[in-house]
C-alpha cells in the first residue's frame, strides 16, 4: 500500500460521495415527479426549468432550520445516530464495478479502474456493511426518547434481520451461479445470460427483501407514518433529519445498483445488443452508463411500489419473511447447485432447469399464500 | 324478546301506571319518566318493547320553569317511528339522574356530554369526566345562566352591533380582561391541570402481566394525538399497548369544540343554516338537511315538489362525496400512499363543481331553507348532473372498487379485523355505514322515510362481517344505490317553485319540540330543536354521528395491533368538526 494508491482510493471515494450525494438530491425529484404522475398531479415544478431546483431549494431549507435536541434525549447517541445511519449507505457501493476492464486507463504509472475497491470477497463485503446499516436506525430511535421512535426503531431491527436471511441467501444463489464472489467475476459470467433469466425467482426474493432492508413501502413499518408518525426520526429536524433522509435515499440508490450488478448484468449491455457496436466489449465507455439506465428503472420499480400497495401489517411482515422468502430462499439455493451440478456432470441443458424448477417452487410458495388466504375467508362466511 | 309491539301503540303509562305519564305539553310529545323509575322503565323499553336502539340522549335546561330535562331517543332496528322518553329533575345543585349505560351502553360518550355541558350527573356512569371542555373549566355552558365572554343578549341580532345602521364589533368596546372572572383564589398563570390526565390514564384498564418465570411486563401508553397523522384532524387517541397489542384505548375530543349548540340557541332559526354546514364540513348538504326537517315540523310546511327533488339530489351526491372522501382516507391509513385518495378526490371535484353551481359553494353549502331551497338549478347544471351522474361516476367507482377491492394487502389488512358484532353495534349505538356493515340493515330512508325517499327504488345496503373490509366495500355498495336515486330523480324531476313560502330573514316558529333525522353519509344525523315561541331556538341539539360511532371504538380496538387502530378509526370515518361541535 503506498501512497499513491491511498490518494487513488481517497479521490475516487470523495468523486464517488460527491456522486450520491447528488444522486440522493435528485433521486427525491426524481421520486416526487414520478410519484405525481402516478397519482394525477403534476409534482415540482416551480423552482427553475421543470423544478429542477426543487432538491436545492430543499438542501437551502434543511440547512438553515433550527437544530432541536429533545431535553431528555441521550445527546451523544442522538448526534451520532444519523452519522451511523448514514456511513453504510455510502460505502456499501465501494465494491461496485461501473466499467468493464477496457474502460480501465493508466495515470501516473498506476492502472485506475473504474471500482474503488477491487477486493475478492466483495459480496460479502457488502452483506456485512448492510447489516450495520440497522445500527444507526434503533439507536435514533432509542436516544430520541420517544415512544413512537422507539417503536420504530425496535420494528426496524426485527424487520432488518428478518429479511436479511432471505436476502443473504439470495446472494449465495448468485455466488454458487458465478463461482465466484469477486464482483467483477459476477458481472463478466453474466456476458451471454443475465442471472435474472438463470434465477428469476432469486432476483425477485432479492428485491422483496430489499424494500424490506431499505424500509420502502409496502415494508415501511420503522416510519409508518399513519401509526408512528414518523418512526424512528420523529424527533429530528434540519441537517440531522436531512442525513437520515440522505441515507435513507442512498440506501435505495445503493440497493439498486447491487441488484443491477448481481442479477442485470451490472455494466454489461443488454442482451440484445450483443456482439454490436453499442456491446462494451466494443465501446467500453457505454458500461456506467448501462449502470445508470438500469439504476434508473429499478429506483423507478420502487417508487411504483410505493404509489401503488398498502402498506403489511407488521405480523403479517414477519410472517412473510420468516415462513415463505425464508424457506423459499433456501430451497432456491439447493435447486441452484443441483443444476450447475447436473449441467457440470451430465448434461448443459440441465442448466434451463434451474429457472424452471425455481419457478415452480415459487409457483408453490404463492399457491401456499393464497390457500391461507382463501382459507380465512371460508372461516369468515 | 317478545314480539315488538308498533312504537305508536305503546302505552307506557298503562304498564307503568303512576311512575310514566305523557307528555303533555303543547307541541310535545313523548312520555315523562319519573327520575325513579328510569332504569326500570328502560329495561322495560329494551326487552319487552323491542326498543334496542338508543339513538340520542340530550339535556335540556328549562330554567323559568326551574327544572331540567334529560331527552331519550330511543328506536327498534327493525324500522318505524321512534320513542321519547323524558326525565325531569328539578334544578337545584347537584342535578343528578341515574345512568343508563348499563342498558344501553351506546350512551356512555352522550352522558359524559351532558355532565359537561349541562352538570347533570349520571349516578352509576363509569367513567363520568368532562368529554368537549377543558378539564378545569368553570361552570356548564350549555346551562341558561350561563354566559359567555362578550355576552350581550340571549338572542341575536344584538342591539349593539347596529349603531345607526353600521356594523360595530363588540370586543372593540369591551377590551380583553374585563369580563373574565376567577374563582377565589386561583391564578391562571400557575395553574397545571395534572388531575385530568392522571384521571384519564386511570381510565385505561391497568393490569400486570407475568410470564411463566415471573417476569413482569410494563404497559406503554402512547398517545396518538392531538398531533398525529392519521386521526383526521385534532383528536387524541390514549393507547395503552402491550408489545404491539392494544389492551385498552379511550378516545379523547374536544380540541375543536365551539360549543356549536350554545351559538345555536343564540342564533336566529335562519342564522342557524350556515352554522349546520361546519358540523361535518365534509358533507353540508345532508347537514342543512337534517336541520331544514326539523325546523319545517315544527313550522308544519312542506316544500314544493321541485325542491324536494333537488333535496334528495344534493343530499345523494353529498353521500357519495363523502364515501369516496372515506375510501381515500381508509387506504391512506392503510398506507397505500395517497394515490387512490388522489384519484377518489379527482371524482368528488366533479361533485363539488356542481355544488358549486348550484349554491354557490363548494363545501360550505348553505343551500336548504325552511319550505325549499335557496334557488333554483342555474342553466346547463342539469346537463352536467347528467353527464356526471349517468356517464362518467358509474364507470369511475367500478374501476376504483376493481383496483382497491381484489388487492390482497387491503384484504389481508381488513378482513377479519376490527369487528364489531350485530349486538355490539346495535349497543354502542353505532350508525350509518358501520351499523350496516355489522349485518343490521338499517336507514333511515327507509326505516321512517322522510322527504320523497319512499318514492324511490333503492336497496339498503348491508354485509355481514363487520371487519375493516366490510365497512371500506359498504362504502362501494352505497355509492351506487345513492347514484340509483340521483339517476331516478333526475328522470322524475318536475318543474316549478323551489321554495312554499317566500324569504325572509325571520321565521315564525311555533312554540313545540321536533326531531328532524336524516340518513347522513356516516350515519343517522338527527336535529333536535325546541322552540318556545321566540326568534332562536330555546334548544337546538345535534345527535352527532362521528361522535356516538366514537362509542364503539375502543371496544373495537382492544385485542388489535396498533396498526389496526388507524384503519379501524379510518373505517369509523370521523369528521372533527362534527366530533366536537
Amino acid at each position: 500500500m503506498t501512497f499513491a494508491s491511498i490518494l487513488e482510493w481517497l479521490i475516487k471515494g470523495f468523486v464517488w460521495v460527491m456522486i450520491l450525494l447528488g444522486g440522493f438530491a435528485y433521486l427525491t425529484y426524481y421520486e416526487r415527479r414520478a410519484l405525481a404522475r402516478i397519482q394525477v398531479r403534476i409534482g415540482p415544478n416551480r423552482a427553475g426549468p421543470l423544478g429542477l431546483l426543487q432538491p436545492i431549494a430543499d438542501a437551502i431549507k434543511l440547512i438553515f432550520k433550527e437544530e432541536l435536541m429533545p431535553a431528555r434525549a441521550d445527546k451523544l447517541l442522538f448526534f451520532l445516530a444519523p452519522i451511523i445511519t448514514l456511513t453504510p449507505a455510502l460505502v456499501i457501493t465501494a465494491v461496485v464495478p461501473f466499467g468493464p476492464e477496457g474502460l480501465n486507463f493508466p495515470l501516473f504509472g498506476r492502472v485506475i479502474t473504474w471500482q474503488i475497491a477491487d477486493i475478492n470477497v466483495g459480496i460479502l463485503y457488502i452483506m456485512s456493511i448492510a447489516s450495520i446499516a440497522v445500527y444507526g436506525i434503533v439507536l435514533a430511535g432509542w436516544s430520541s426518547n420517544n415512544k413512537y421512535a422507539m417503536l420504530g426503531g425496535l420494528r426496524s431491527t426485527a424487520q432488518m434481520i428478518s429479511y436479511e436471511l432471505a436476502l443473504g441467501l439470495s446472494f449465495v444463489s448468485v455466488i454458487v451461479l458465478a463461482d465466484s464472489t469477486r464482483m467483477i467475476d459476477i458481472v463478466e459470467a453474466q456476458k451471454s445470460m443475465w442471472f435474472m433469466v438463470l434465477q428469476p425467482v432469486g432476483m425477485v426474493i432479492f428485491l422483496i427483501a430489499t424494500l424490506a432492508e431499505v424500509n420502502r413501502s409496502p415494508f415501511d413499518m420503522p416510519e409508518a407514518e399513519q401509526e408512528l408518525a414518523a418512526g424512528y426520526h420523529s424527533e429530528y429536524g434540519g441537517m440531522k433529519f436531512a442525513l437520515l433522509f440522505m441515507a435513507e435515499y442512498d440506501k435505495m440508490i445503493a440497493i439498486c445498483i447491487i441488484a443491477a450488478t448481481i442479477f442485470f448484468g451490472g455494466y454489461r449491455e443488454f442482451w440484445f445488443l450483443q456482439n454490436t457496436w453499442f456491446s462494451v466489449d466494443q465501446t467500453p465507455i457505454l458500461g456506467p452508463v448501462y449502470v445508470f439506465i438500469k439504476v434508473f428503472i429499478l429506483l423507478f420499480g420502487m417508487i411504483w411500489v410505493r404509489a401503488t400497495l398498502p402498506r403489511i401489517r407488521y405480523d403479517r411482515l414477519m410472517a412473510f419473511g420468516w415462513k415463505i422468502l425464508l424457506p423459499l430462499s433456501l430451497a432456491l439455493v439447493f435447486l441452484t447447485a443441483t443444476g450447475i451440478l447436473l449441467a457440470q456432470e451430465v448434461n448443459p441443458l440441465f442448466m434451463w432447469g434451474i429457472p424452471v424448477v425455481s419457478l415452480a417452487a415459487g409457483f408453490i410458495a404463492i399457491l401456499g399464500m393464497y390457500q391461507t388466504l382463501r382459507r380465512k375467508e371460508h372461516a369468515r362466511a | 324478546m317478545a314480539t315488538p309491539a308498533p312504537v305508536a301503540a305503546l302505552n307506557l303509562s298503562a304498564r307503568f301506571p303512576g311512575s310514566v305519564t305523557a307528555d303533555a305539553r303543547p307541541g310535545y310529545s313523548g312520555w315523562i319518566v319519573e327520575k325513579g323509575k328510569l332504569l326500570e322503565v328502560t329495561q322495560a323499553l329494551r326487552d319487552e318493547f323491542g326498543c334496542d336502539y338508543l339513538s340520542s340522549v340530550t339535556g335540556v335546561d328549562y330554567l323559568p320553569e326551574g327544572k331540567m330535562e334529560v331527552v331519550y331517543q330511543v328506536y327498534k332496528t327493525t324500522g318505524g317511528p321512534g320513542l321519547l322518553v323524558k326525565v325531569q329533575v328539578p334544578r337545584a345543585d347537584p342535578v343528578e339522574v341515574p345512568s343508563v349505560v348499563s342498558i344501553y351502553p351506546g350512551a356512555e360518550l352522550q352522558e359524559r356530554e351532558i355532565w359537561d355541558l349541562f352538570g347533570i350527573q349520571f349516578s352509576g356512569h363509569p367513567d363520568l369526566r368532562r368529554i368537549l371542555m377543558w378539564e378545569g373549566f368553570a361552570g356548564h355552558p350549555m346551562r341558561k345562566d350561563w354566559k359567555e365572554a362578550y355576552y350581550e343578549e340571549d338572542g341575536k341580532p344584538f342591539k349593539t352591533r347596529w349603531p345607526e345602521g353600521k356594523h360595530a364589533l363588540a370586543e372593540s368596546k369591551n377590551p380583553f380582561g374585563d369580563n373574565i372572572s376567577y374563582p377565589a383564589g386561583f391564578d391562571p398563570e400557575k395553574w397545571i391541570p395534572e388531575d385530568a390526565e392522571k384521571a384519564l390514564y386511570g381510565a385505561l384498564a391497568r393490569y400486570e402481566v407475568r410470564d411463566e418465570a415471573g417476569l413482569g411486563t410494563d404497559h406503554v401508553i402512547v398517545n396518538m394525538g392531538p398531533q398525529h397523522p392519521s386521526t383526521h384532524g385534532v383528536f387524541r387517541i390514549a393507547v395503552m399497548l402491550d408489545g404491539e397489542t392494544v389492551v385498552s384505548l379511550k378516545p379523547v375530543m374536544g380540541y375543536l369544540h365551539r360549543n356549536h349548540e350554545k351559538i345555536g340557541e343564540r342564533n336566529t332559526f335562519l342564522m342557524n343554516m350556515p352554522y349546520t354546514d361546519r358540523l361535518d364540513y365534509l358533507s353540508s348538504m345532508s347537514n342543512n338537511f337534517g336541520y331544514a326537517l326539523a325546523v319545517e315540523k315544527l313550522m308544519n310546511v312542506r316544500p314544493p315538489e321541485r325542491a324536494e327533488y333537488l333535496r334528495v339530489m344534493m343530499a345523494e351526491m353529498t353521500r357519495i362525496s363523502n364515501h369516496l372522501m372515506a375510501i381515500g382516507a381508509l387506504t391512506n391509513d392503510l398506507g397505500a400512499y395517497f394515490t387512490p385518495m388522489l384519484y377518489a378526490l379527482e371524482e368528488r371535484e366533479l361533485i363539488l363543481d356542481i355544488f358549486e353551481a348550484v349554491s354557490g359553494a363548494r363545501m360550505m353549502c348553505n343551500y336548504f331553507r325552511f319550505g325549499g331551497v335557496a334557488r333554483d338549478l342555474p342553466e346547463g347544471t342539469l346537463q352536467k348532473i347528467k353527464d356526471l351522474f349517468f356517464e362518467r361516476l358509474p364507470r369511475r367507482i367500478d374501476e376504483i372498487d376493481r383496483f382497491l377491492t381484489e388487492n390482497e394487502i387491503i384484504r389481508a389488512r381488513g378482513i377479519g379485523q376490527g369487528v364489531l358484532t350485530a349486538e355490539d353495534a346495535i349497543k354502542y349505538s353505532a350508525a350509518g355505514p358501520l351499523l350496516r356493515a355489522s349485518g343490521i340493515p338499517y336507514d333511515v330512508r327507509r326505516a321512517e322515510p322522510y322527504s320523497i325517499y319512499d318514492r324511490f327504488d333503492f336497496e339498503v345496503c348491508v354485509r355481514q362481517n363487520g371487519d375493516i373490509y366490510d365497512r371500506l366495500m359498504i362504502r362501494f355498495d352505497e355509492i351506487r344505490q345513492s347514484l340509483r336515486i340521483i339517476q331516478q330523480a333526475v328522470k322524475q324531476l318536475p318543474e316549478g317553485p323551489v321554495a312554499a313560502v317566500k324569504p325572509a330573514y325571520q321565521v315564525r316558529v311555533p312554540a313545540g319540540e321536533a326531531y328532524g333525522r336524516v340518513e347522513g353519509p356516516k350515519g343517522e344525523l338527527g336535529f333536535y330543536v325546541i322552540s318556545n315561541g321566540k326568534p332562536s331556538p330555546w334548544r337546538y341539539h345535534v345527535r352527532a354521528p362521528s361522535f356516538i360511532n366514537l362509542t364503539a371504538f375502543g371496544p373495537m380496538c382492544t385485542g388489535q395491533k396498533i396498526a389496526d387502530v388507524v384503519a379501524v378509526l379510518g373505517s369509523i370515518d370521523i369528521v372533527l368538526g362534527e366530533v366536537d361541535r
